[in-house]
């Protein structure tokens, strides 16, 4: 465009009215809404300026995590969605907060209205025991799952955080990392938005090849507690000078 | 869900299996309710819009709260703020949804790979644009040189779903009059 014509456009906007700090509301839907993880991401999103469409099979408990946010949060754009499918098509983002063996599933079924949208992996592929990772050496839950919708952004967060850091993501003062892996920038530019609006400090990890590298470390932190028997209010944090 | 889309695609420029599977790569399937935002004025325009169901409109709002249609999209139509998307400055246009509507979504970066990948595409997006540009001076011209009687007439035969889905204010408001105006225009249409 030549600068004629950006001059104009300018002048246009200032003439027409005065300038307006508006945003869209991007649609997020959360999929696995009333599970520990699904519901504390669905509290801690209703702070910010979302949209939020959340879907869970068990309609009482849905229905009564909807208006418990909408009784904490009363200007928050809340609704639950009957059917993961229908959430997802109206979402821009889409939270698969459910357990690693239900992703496939679930992958597959919100496939075609997924396409070129963000989709997020917050899994970790555990055994029944917690003790190891049941996906192949060298590859992670995030990586299968972009596999299983390659026209999708899928981007890796939330999985090092616990349900219950959620609710004290500061602790001794330091406010927790949560780390965020993925091979589109500005896919990964927005999930970092809705890791600080969830209260975490968001810390990029580099491309989702790294999700196994974080999915690991997750297994470890859950082994520690569950062998100390320490609670779950606990969380990564790099401390440097 | 993508049937209207290539009905119209291929019209246009007919597309091989192959090459209609690529195109439905790179599109994003937005379902959106009556009176939700596509986008808003100040935002940048970061999507072109297919309508595969439903009706949107893109308005200005004066200074003093007048919203003014700019145009409207149903059916088969493609929306957008053209400028806002193509030079990532910011939109001058609201688009919302005037009914429950399902678009198909040509992001920024969609669009750019696939004029550089699928020649056809390029062949498309040209005809779109050609055929935006013979609309607008076909509007224009008929602004200029025809009475209201005679743009509403036009209006309405090129575009008789609009006057059954759209609220008549809308359509004063895309026709620059008053609501009381056109209702004095549509009267006298009547009585003829």
């Amino acid at each position: 465009m030549s600068q004629h014509n950006g001059a104009g456009h300018a002048l246009l906007i200032a003439l027409h009215r005065k300038q307006r700090k508006m945003q869209t509301k991007q649609s997020i839907a959360i999929v696995g809404a009333t599970g520990s993880m699904g519901a504390a991401i669905s509290e801690a999103l209703a702070k910010g300026p979302f949209r939020l469409l959340l879907h869970a099979p068990k309609k009482d408990k849905l229905k009564t995590l909807t208006q418990k946010i909408r009784k904490a949060f009363p200007s928050a754009e809340v609704e639950a969605i009957d059917c993961s499918f229908n959430a997802s098509w109206e979402a821009d983002i889409i939270i698969l907060a459910v357990p690693y063996d239900v992703e496939k599933e679930l992958a597959l079924k919100i496939k075609q209205v997924a396409n070129q949208k963000i989709v997020v992996s917050i899994s970790n592929p555990l055994n029944h025991s917690y003790d190891r990772l049941v996906t192949a050496p060298g590859s992670s839950a995030a990586e299968e799952l972009q596999k299983l919708l390659p026209n999708s952004k899928v981007v890796k967060a939330f999985n090092t955080t616990f349900a219950a850091s959620f609710h004290t993501p500061v602790i001794d003062r330091k406010r927790l990392d949560a780390f965020i892996a993925g091979n589109d920038p500005e896919a990964v530019d927005t999930v970092k938005k809705l890791v600080e609006t969830a209260g975490f400090n968001p810390v990029l990890a580099g491309g989702l090849d790294v999700s196994s590298t974080l999915e690991g470390m997750q297994l470890l932190l859950i082994r520690l507690r569950m062998r100390n028997q320490d609670g779950w209010e606990a969380g990564w944090k790099i401390l440097h000078r | 869900m993508h049937e209207l889309f290539f009905q119209k695609f291929n019209a246009m420029v007919p597309l091989t299996g192959e090459e209609e599977e690529i195109m439905k790569s790179y599109l994003t399937p937005k379902k959106i309710r009556k009176k939700q935002y596509l986008l808003q004025e100040g935002e940048v325009c970061k999507y072109i819009a297919f309508v595969e169901k439903g009706v949107l409109r893109a308005y200005n709002v004066s200074d003093k709260g007048g919203e003014h249609i700019i145009q409207f999209a149903l059916e088969g139509w493609i929306i957008s703020d053209l400028f806002s998307f193509l030079t990532g400055e910011q939109a001058t246009y609201n688009i919302d949804a005037i009914e429950n509507s399902e678009l198909l979504l040509i992001s920024k970066a969609s669009h750019e790979e696939l004029l550089r990948t699928l020649p056809k595409y390029e062949t498309y997006t040209r005809l779109q644009l050609t055929g935006a540009y013979i609309a607008m001076q076909r509007r224009l011209t008929s602004i200029i040189s025809l009475t209201l009687e005679e743009r509403y007439t036009y209006f309405t035969s090129l575009y008789p779903d609009i006057v059954q889905r759209v609220p008549q204010h809308m359509i004063a408001s895309f026709m620059g009059l008053t609501p009381e105006t056109l209702s004095r225009v549509r009267k006298r249409l009547s009585k003829k």
